[in-house]
């Protein structure tokens, strides 16, 4: 495995700009996945990688060797596809062997490697199959098979999660991390699902409209988003937009003072994450502000309250289960709460650009 | 439970009223091939024209004299040799079509149906335009300078090819097209992917997946070869004969039908054993993997 590094790469296509000014660094062994929007530039980004677009400008680096110009086939990346893409004219054995056959390796060591890739998926028994005969999940299992066996530099995957059902994207999701952490494999992981980026990766990069809003680990990026889109695209959050007024004190629009930590001069909007937001009958904490339940939604292990407070302003709050059922008073539409939170779960935000 | 019984009630009325219209079809079909093939076993009379009979005599006159077993090879070679042309030009249109992303794609298509609305006889008349002494190739080829005499290119074998696979080329493409269609084309980036060069991609990836569909056009366009009749009489002449316009011969203007007749089941087994055998080969190389 090897280092990839991405240096200002730019892609236009005719003069609408895909991806610009794409700087990154992915080390060896980890996994860092592009999450976005649809048509933020991150499946355009993966396909340079892999070779199947031309970057505009800038280079791309595998190990040491800039691979900007080497052609798709000569790159030695591994890539699953998002339908997976497998040879339907082929067994699953074959096509596994069909990476090791172009790089003509013997056919004692490619019987070899193909029982090694297939066992990593627990796909041995199926060796003879066809691809119409396997189900969503073991075609995904195979299209990794098949591109681990090459042994390639770096791992390349492009929403392969996306055409699973809700059970087994989970489980695959667990495989494909296990499987990845336990070779050490250089991984760039498309998605453009918040909560699988969240839950695989090393590192992730946020794109939207062909840039980098943000790079960084998981909690990193959603506790301390950089601006209003990472925080939104991220999960939920309530805004609120004002101004400072004094030392760690913010107005907001609707007049409403709160205390928040690490306020700077620029400040246009405050965010707080919903799971931050507790609700009680009496004041608490360093905010706490008067407002009704609008909607309450179920949902299982956790309870999510909209609410407005007596400024018109939203408030979407997250509670666990046992903490919404444990209180006396039931939380319903029309119940009047007070939404508290502490100056410390307050994100500061030095723009209004969220979209 | 209701709708079943609709269904299959709607089904049996359907199969009900179709039964006399295939009766029909199957008649018009049948009879004269059936026909045909009892008039190939009787005797020719020069007096009588046809006399009943049962013999043999007519296939082996066939198989023995040695004109008409040219006529026959002839006619392989060629319906062989435009079969393979349509196939070789016809490919890498279909798969432009099927990959294109182009908003023209139905003006393209439009394009590719349009000679099929002109007859066949039109457009050889065309081609004895462009192939005649005094045609536009000669003329070109004289006006530059590069030969100072006409060439034969009307009533030639190479005429009759040329002529013939422009008929038959449609027919190739559009059905190509209508399997290319249905590839994903990921398989290709997937091989590309996976190390394969361009040429191993489209020998070992595409060709493969798309064999049912070469199989299809091969088998349509080597049928449409075999039986041309206009394009050959028009644009051979004297300089080559097929079968269909020899059997035509045979029975219009010799008023041998038996002959004629035997010439005819001749070229219907030859085309139906030829066409069905490539397509089970193909079928057995490539589709039966795919299926089972």
């Amino acid at each position: 495995m090897a280092k990839v590094s991405l240096l200002n790469l730019r892609k236009q296509f005719g003069s609408a700009v895909a991806v610009s000014d794409f700087s990154l660094d992915i080390e060896d062994g980890e996994l860092v996945a592009f999450l976005g929007p649809s048509g933020c530039g991150k499946t355009t980004t993966l396909r340079m990688i892999a070779g199947f677009i031309d970057p505009t400008a800038g280079r791309i680096l595998i190990g040491d060797t800039d691979v900007t110009t080497v052609p798709v086939h000569k790159r030695n990346t591994g890539m699953v596809f998002q339908r997976y893409a497998l040879f339907p004219h082929m067994t699953v054995a074959h096509n596994v062997s069909f990476g090791l056959e172009m790089r003509k390796i013997d056919a004692a060591e490619r019987d070899r490697r193909i029982n090694l890739a297939l066992d990593m998926v627990r796909m041995s028994e199926y060796r003879d199959r066809y691809p119409r005969q396997l189900s969503g999940g073991q075609q995904q299992r195979v299209a990794i098979a098949r591109a681990l066996a090459i042994e390639p530099k770096v791992f390349l995957l492009d929403e392969p999660l996306s055409n699973l059902d809700a059970k087994l994207r989970l489980e695959v999701r667990d495989e494909i991390r296990a499987l990845q952490q336990r070779l050490g494999l250089t991984t760039v992981f498309v998605t453009h699902d918040q909560e699988e980026a969240l839950a695989l990766s090393d590192r992730m990069a946020i794109m939207h409209d062909g840039k980098v809003q943000q790079v960084g680990t998981p909690d990193s990026l959603y506790e301390k988003p950089a601006n209003l889109f990472v925080a939104d695209f991220l999960g939920k959050m309530s805004f609120f937009e004002g101004h400072r007024s004094a030392d760690s004190t913010f107005l907001t629009q609707a007049g409403t003072t709160l205390k928040v930590d690490g306020m700077t001069d620029r400040a246009q909007c405050i965010g707080v994450r919903p799971e931050r937001i507790s609700l009680s009958s009496a004041p608490e904490l360093d905010n706490s502000l008067h407002a009704t339940v609008e909607s309450v939604a179920y949902l299982g292990a956790n309870i999510d309250v909209a609410l407005i407070d007596q400024q018109g302003q939203k408030i979407s709050c997250h509670l666990p289960n046992t903490q919404a059922y444990q209180r006396g008073v039931p939380i319903k539409p029309g119940s009047i709460f007070y939404a508290n939170f502490l100056g410390s779960d307050c994100v500061v935000f030095t723009d209004l650009d969220r979209a | 439970m209701s709708q079943g019984v609709t269904a299959s009630g709607s089904s049996r009325l359907g199969m009900s009223l179709a039964f006399p219209a295939s009766i029909v079809v199957l008649l018009i079909i049948m009879v004269p091939i059936l026909l045909m093939f009892r008039y190939s076993f009787n005797e020719f009379d020069p007096r009588t024209m046809m006399k009943e009979g049962f013999t043999l005599q007519n296939y082996i006159n066939f198989f023995t004299d040695s004109y008409y077993r040219k006529v026959f090879t002839d006619t392989l070679s060629v319906a062989a040799i435009c079969t393979l042309l349509a196939l070789v030009m016809g490919f890498p249109v279909a798969y432009f079509l099927a990959k294109t992303q182009t908003r023209f794609k139905s003006i393209l298509i439009i394009l590719l149906v349009f000679p099929l609305m002109v007859g066949n006889v039109v457009r050889a008349a065309g081609w004895m335009v462009i192939l005649g002494n005094a045609g536009a190739v000669n003329a070109l080829l004289i006006w530059l300078g590069v030969i100072a005499e006409p060439l034969k290119l009307l009533y030639t074998p190479l005429a009759v090819v040329i002529g013939t696979t422009a008929v038959v080329l449609p027919f190739m493409i559009l059905t190509l097209q209508s399997v290319l269609e249905g590839i994903d084309f990921a398989v290709e980036e997937a091989a590309r992917n996976l190390g394969a060069n361009q040429f191993t991609t489209f020998f070992r990836v595409i060709l493969p997946i798309a064999a049912p569909g070469v199989a299809a056009g091969t088998m349509l366009v080597f049928i449409l070869c075999m039986n041309a009749y206009a394009t050959p009489v028009l644009l051979g002449g004297s300089g080559i004969t097929m079968m269909a316009p020899s059997l035509y011969g045979q029975i219009a203007k010799a008023s041998n039908w038996p002959f004629g007749s035997s010439m005819a089941l001749i070229l219907v087994v030859a085309t139906m054993t030829i066409a069905l055998t490539s397509s089970w080969l193909i079928h057995r190389r490539y589709v039966k993997t795919m299926t089972s």
